[in-house]
């Protein structure tokens, strides 16, 4: 699944390790979360949501469809 | 900007896999122990009952933190790593115990394991497991 969180996260100045920090995973998660390497769980991706004030389908795109 | 600390993860399960292992290493020291006191005849048979069950007590420990740390330390995907790595172990170890056990009965020529091997082999091949899940989420 390809994702806006590179995008998001680089918008607001974020490294990896910050946004793990927020998020309460490790920074290898979120390496490989934007890198398309591993899909969140449904309560992970809530929490990416709600932390850049968008919805789960802004941030996330299943392969095939266009952001 | 704030930033709460995160799991640690230098590597996937790495505190838990070294807990293992030194759990494991103990284990087979008492093996050894009770092995060349029996052996030499300097260890009557209740020490080494004993000897064997304390050495092997670590082993629970690990059990009981194990599942601690996988609960509560890892992040969802650090867990998924290691639980990969435990089905992959699991997942390889069975066929190859029961082609050595059919190898063995049937005459063909198999290598000799000693216990320490068969304590070992799941631990590798669970290590073996979680580095091929590692790198597939990296």
């Amino acid at each position: 699944m390809r994702n806006s969180l590179p995008l998001l996260r680089a918008a607001l100045g974020w490294s990896q390790a910050d946004l793990a920090g927020q998020l309460g995973v490790s920074r290898q998660t979120v390496n490989a979360l934007e890198r398309g390497k591993y899909d969140p769980s449904l309560p992970l991706a809530f929490k990416i949501a709600r932390l850049f004030d968008r919805t789960i389908e802004d941030i996330f795109h299943p392969d095939g469809e266009t952001a | 900007m704030p930033a709460t600390a995160g799991p640690k993860a230098s590597a996937p399960g790495a505190t838990l896999y070294r807990m293992y292992v030194l759990s494991l290493a103990t284990c087979l020291v008492g093996n050894l122990l009770v092995r060349l006191g029996a052996r030499a005849g300097w260890l009557p048979a209740w020490a080494q009952v004993t000897l064997g069950v304390i050495s092997a007590l670590p082993l629970a420990a690990a059990a009981i933190l194990f599942w601690r740390l996988l609960r509560r330390d890892l992040d969802e995907m650090l867990q998924r790593i290691v639980l990969e790595g435990l089905a992959f172990g699991l997942i390889v170890y069975v066929p190859l115990a029961g082609l050595y056990v059919n190898l063995r009965t049937s005459g063909a020529w198999t290598p000799r394991l000693d216990p320490p091997d068969i304590l070992l082999a799941p631990a590798v091949l669970v290590a073996i497991g979680m580095a091929l899940a590692w790198r597939r989420y990296q």
